[in-house]
């Protein structure tokens, strides 16, 4: 108990960040991204014109990245793609990555889209996962679906923990029904990932680093991964 | 390229160290082959704590994914020749 109390007294941070800090995450986050995860869809702001009576900052907005073809988690096709991931510096690895989607493509009978959101919850003030799948023919996929696309350990975590489970709720923005992480433990287990590091605690924690490694949790659930070169820019 | 290197078959020593209230190991560090996944970190935490949620992360900074290899984790974010992996058990949710 002490030890925990000594804790709090280092790192007043609760693991929640306000809407302005989230826009300068999300715009790091996207950079990064860009640069280290040149083979997958990009993630992109997207402005909402949405008026709120409380904030009307510019930066109202989220995070989307959308067209994303999940690949089932069989371990031969999760090794090349985790090679995808590794080394993008040399040309000729970029080439082979390009193949290896080609590839898996035409191998799959049936591939399933799937479009990501991160929106700030105003209420939670951290960032939420949203989601949603569909068909080729633009035909939305069943979370019974859903969940044979995900990777084992996906099932595992969400079965484990009980902060990531999956719920339908409408989008904040297009007020449509999406799939949400729910964000209840969200604050908890990001305080708890820049715990122990003294540097953080002494200076607060750095925005442009909350999103990467908010992902780095949040990712595992859906099988998107970041590349280790984009972790090593948040990692001391 | 990678498979064939020397560097996939040597052992990465991992150092576990317990964050929050989580229990202290009584043997902190192993040695674990490189080619090995973090899944098997993880895998051996929960046997060893006999808790089924873990949470467990690298360098104050990301969780890495459980099919990682351990020699990459080492390559990028070893330190001292180890790689220092955090753990914390569920505390306020579950």
């Amino acid at each position: 108990m002490d030890q925990k109390e000594s804790v709090r007294d280092i790192t007043p941070w609760d693991g929640t960040l306000s809407s302005s800090d989230f826009f300068s995450a999300a715009c790091a986050f996207s950079e990064k991204w860009k640069r280290f995860s040149a083979s997958v869809p990009p993630w992109l702001w997207v402005p909402s014109r949405k008026h709120h009576l409380l904030s009307s900052h510019k930066e109202e907005g989220y995070l989307s990245l959308e067209g994303m073809c999940l690949i089932k988690s069989s371990e031969e096709q999760e090794s090349c793609r985790s090679q995808t991931w590794k080394e993008e510096s040399s040309i000729s690895q970029e080439e082979e990555a390009v193949d290896n989607a080609t590839l898996v493509q035409s191998s799959c009978d049936e591939v399933n889209h799937y479009d990501f959101h991160i929106v700030y919850s105003p209420s939670y003030r951290v960032p939420v996962l949203y989601f949603r799948s569909y068909h080729s023919d633009g035909q939305p996929l069943p979370f019974g679906e859903i969940e044979k696309d995900l990777p084992d350990h996906s099932a595992k975590i969400r079965s484990e923990s009980k902060w990531t489970f999956i719920t339908q709720e409408e989008h904040p923005y297009l007020n449509r029904p999406w799939y949400k992480l729910h964000p209840c433990g969200t604050s908890e287990w990001m305080k708890l990932l820049f715990l122990g590091d003294t540097a953080l605690n002494k200076n607060g924690f750095v925005i442009e680093h909350y999103l990467v490694s908010w992902f780095s949790v949040i990712g595992q659930v859906v099988g998107l991964k970041i590349p280790l070169g984009m972790l090593e820019t948040v990692s001391c | 390229m990678a498979a064939e290197s020397p560097s996939s078959v040597r052992k990465v020593v991992v150092h576990l160290r317990a964050t929050g209230d989580a229990p202290i190991l009584k043997q902190s560090k192993f040695k674990i082959a490189g080619a090995d996944k973090f899944a098997k970190v993880i895998d051996f935490l929960r046997r060893q704590l006999h808790r089924e949620t873990l949470f467990v992360y690298v360098n104050s900074a990301f969780s890495p994914n459980p099919d990682e290899s351990i020699i990459d984790l080492y390559t990028n974010f070893g330190f001292d020749g180890k790689l220092v992996v955090n753990y914390a058990c569920s505390m306020a949710w579950g």
